[in-house]
């Protein structure tokens, strides 16, 4: 039982006292920022990417990952109790979860979201601890052409999962890429787009890119938004279930964890297209399908479980084959980068405690969120009295000192003001940052391929149709970018989009 | 007419950044698709990014209507102005000393000077005063210290929420608590390499 061994290994890992902790710090702020509206995963993972850089990989990746997961706890508690989604991922459970809530049953709901998402967590971990060597098995075989294909395959379908028009957010993943090429060519030596300036050597700072378009870019749309924030009213009640709820609510969770492990490993998927597949799903087959809209507990179940299921199958294509699913995993490949580790299918050879620790801190990370969420969820109420005008103060002063420190170079910061400027041109014209990050990430994996690919096929761009992989990959791809051109599909995406 | 003004400036400004790349990379050997040298991918990605805007503007004609936002005459106005003495800013800064003349510095201070006046116009004020305070963080962070640094940074932040001009009560009780917090995480716990107070080191 090599499975049972490494499970062991990993456990051992991710119990020593310093990734407990880290775990725990993880699954607080994850929490946290999961409660408050305005501030999502993506943006607080880049501005605590520099803080890591001194810790150990593995210790690094078990906080980021539970700030992920963890938020996807905390996102429904604010969507339940005040209507209010603290997250994208927890939109959909504003519906049925509110409703709930206004029916005197808050805590029946709250109660529902959280032991779903354990018990999706659960199953997830266990998807990924079995899938994992399985996968990596099988990307050991790829060629530079296979990946190369692999990679594009994410790259469109980031895109066309993208909000908004597909043709722009493929603009922005070759914009990514394109940014992705500045600094030194890593064959020849020779500098590009540099200008002549020696900090751009390294290429443009991946973290001062996230924090700009994410976090401070972020902070100047939510100022201008006026504070909409509502006060408690509804009481949180029992927390215990009815044996009827209950049984309502299991099929949904077993949909929930299917849909949600499913579209996590999918590129381009994660934890919100998760939540409204699942959402659509239970409005359509579950028994309660006739109470939608008075407070039906399958709404809760299902897109809960679905949510935190993704946040964890989404590492999959991380940890086997190196490629981000998502922005958020866009991020951790730039975490494990800094930290001198190239993400790919050699990583669970090569890094056992990282890929196994950070599995069973997941599990770990799940059994603390339970606690942290269930019987102190007054707590986290509280947190929502903190306006925004006081936290964006702090969010600023994280974000200039962690751009600073990643080189210790003011540079940097500078960096990342020209970044948040044009992450707010960006939004101002509805061009998607998330596809932007990832094609970032992706480009120079892509380019090496590239490149090692046609060298082998000695200049033969048939190498990319001949091979099979990566001739299927190709397909897959050209399939989805023809879907989208279909009026009936693209409907029927802004229908999931819109909620 | 269905014109989609957001999506014709998103495919132009893909264009423009596609031609810009596409000029630079002029200096790069492209090689063989065999031995692609280093001009060789950008040159691909560039073309393909050209193309991509041009299918986002010719889409455009028929997706609308989006109107963009429209800028008053004074936004518009201080957008000129602020580039013109961001610029003239960073030109004379050395006169001001030898720190302006060294790295970035000089940049900097012209980035800060340009983003206070952009903040006479109102609907500029929030992008203006959020990124003046990181170039502020930046110019004093070395000399000053984090402590100074951060103080400046706070107060200049905060300008962009009028409420916080009202009651500034509340802009003192979190400087004391940021500057209590940081000091803690990344002083004692992390010990980032930076002068706490001015001419530590």
């Amino acid at each position: 039982m090599d499975l049972l061994a490494n499970l062991a290994h990993g456990f051992g890992v991710a119990l020593s006292f310093t990734n407990v902790t880290f775990a725990l710090v993880g699954a607080l702020i994850g929490t946290a920022i999961g409660v408050l509206p305005g501030i999502g995963p993506v943006a607080t993972i880049s501005l605590l990417l520099p803080i890591t850089f001194g810790q150990p990989a593995t210790t690094a990746i078990i906080m980021l990952a539970g700030i992920y997961y963890g938020a996807q706890y905390g996102g429904s508690t604010t969507a339940i109790l005040l209507n209010l989604p603290g997250e994208i991922s927890s939109v959909v459970t504003t519906l049925e979860g509110y409703k709930m809530a206004r029916n005197g049953r808050a805590g029946a709901a709250l109660a529902t979201a959280a032991l779903a998402s354990f018990f999706a967590g659960t199953v997830a971990t266990v998807v990924v601890a079995g899938s994992g060597p399985l996968l990596t098995s099988v990307a050991l075989s790829f060629g530079p052409a296979d990946y190369f294909s692999l990679m594009l395959l994410g790259l469109i379908i980031s895109a066309v999962l993208a909000q908004g028009s597909v043709t722009k957010a493929i603009g922005m993943v070759t914009l990514g890429v394109a940014l992705g090429l500045v600094g030194t060519d890593v064959q020849t030596g020779q500098q590009r787009f540099t200008f002549g300036v020696p900090e751009l050597s390294d290429g443009i700072s991946f973290v001062a890119l996230a924090m700009g378009m994410f976090g401070i870019a972020e902070i100047i749309l939510n100022l201008e938004r006026p504070e909409a924030r509502s006060v408690l009213k509804t009481k949180v009640g029992s927390l215990w279930l009815t044996k009827e709820e209950f049984h309502r609510a299991i099929p949904s969770v077993l949909r929930g964890t299917a849909v949600g492990t499913v579209l996590g490993i999918l590129p381009g998927g994660g934890a919100s297209l998760s939540s409204f597949g699942s959402y659509m799903m239970e409005r359509k087959v579950s028994k309660g399908r006739h109470l939608f809209g008075t407070g039906a507990i399958e709404g809760v179940a299902g897109p809960e479980s679905a949510n935190n299921a993704a946040a964890q199958t989404s590492f999959i294509p991380l940890l086997t084959l190196g490629i981000p699913s998502n922005a958020v995993m866009a991020l951790m490949v730039g975490a494990l980068i800094i930290q001198g580790i190239q993400p790919g299918p050699r990583m669970v050879e090569a890094q056992p405690d990282l890929f196994w620790g950070l599995i069973c801190s997941m599990w770990i990370g799940n059994v603390m969120l339970l606690v942290i969420n269930l019987p102190m969820i007054g707590m986290w109420v509280k947190l929502l009295q903190v306006p925004y005008k006081f936290l964006y103060p702090a969010i600023l002063v994280f974000c200039s000192i962690g751009a600073y420190s990643v080189n210790n170079n003011v540079f940097d910061v500078y960096t990342t003001v020209v970044f948040s400027i044009v992450g707010y041109i960006f939004n101002k014209l509805k061009m998607e940052p998330a596809p932007l990050l990832i094609g970032f990430v992706l480009g120079p994996m892509m380019e090496e391929h590239l490149r090692r690919a046609m060298l082998l096929s000695r200049g033969d761009a048939t190498v990319f149709i001949e091979r099979p992989i990566s001739a299927s990959m190709l397909a897959i791809g050209a399939i989805a970018l023809l879907a989208m051109v279909l009026p009936n599909l693209r409907k029927g995406k802004e229908a999931a989009m819109a909620g | 007419m269905k014109l989609n003004a957001k999506d014709l400036a998103s495919g132009a400004l893909l264009i423009l950044i596609a031609a810009v790349g596409l000029w630079l990379n002029e200096d790069h050997a492209l090689g063989s698709a065999r031995r692609m040298g280093p001009g060789y991918m950008p040159m691909l990605v560039f073309w393909i990014l050209m193309g991509l805007g041009v299918l986002v503007v010719v889409l455009s004609l028929f997706s609308g209507p989006d109107p963009l936002q429209r800028w008053t005459g004074l936004e518009s106005g201080m957008l000129v102005l602020a580039v013109v003495v961001g610029t003239a800013a960073w030109w004379i800064s050395p006169l001001f000393g030898s720190f302006f003349e060294s790295t970035y510095n000089g940049v900097g201070f012209g980035m800060l000077v340009g983003l206070l006046v952009m903040c006479w116009a109102a609907g500029w004020r929030l992008i203006g005063y959020i990124n003046a305070a990181m170039c502020a963080f930046s110019l004093l962070l070395e000399k000053g210290g984090l402590m100074i640094a951060l103080i400046a940074t706070i107060f200049i932040c905060a300008l962009a929420e009028p409420e916080h001009r009202q009651r500034p009560l509340g802009v003192l009780g979190v400087t004391i608590f940021l500057l209590a917090l940081c000091w803690w995480v990344f002083i004692k716990q992390l010990d980032i390499r930076v002068a706490v107070w001015p001419n530590q080191y």
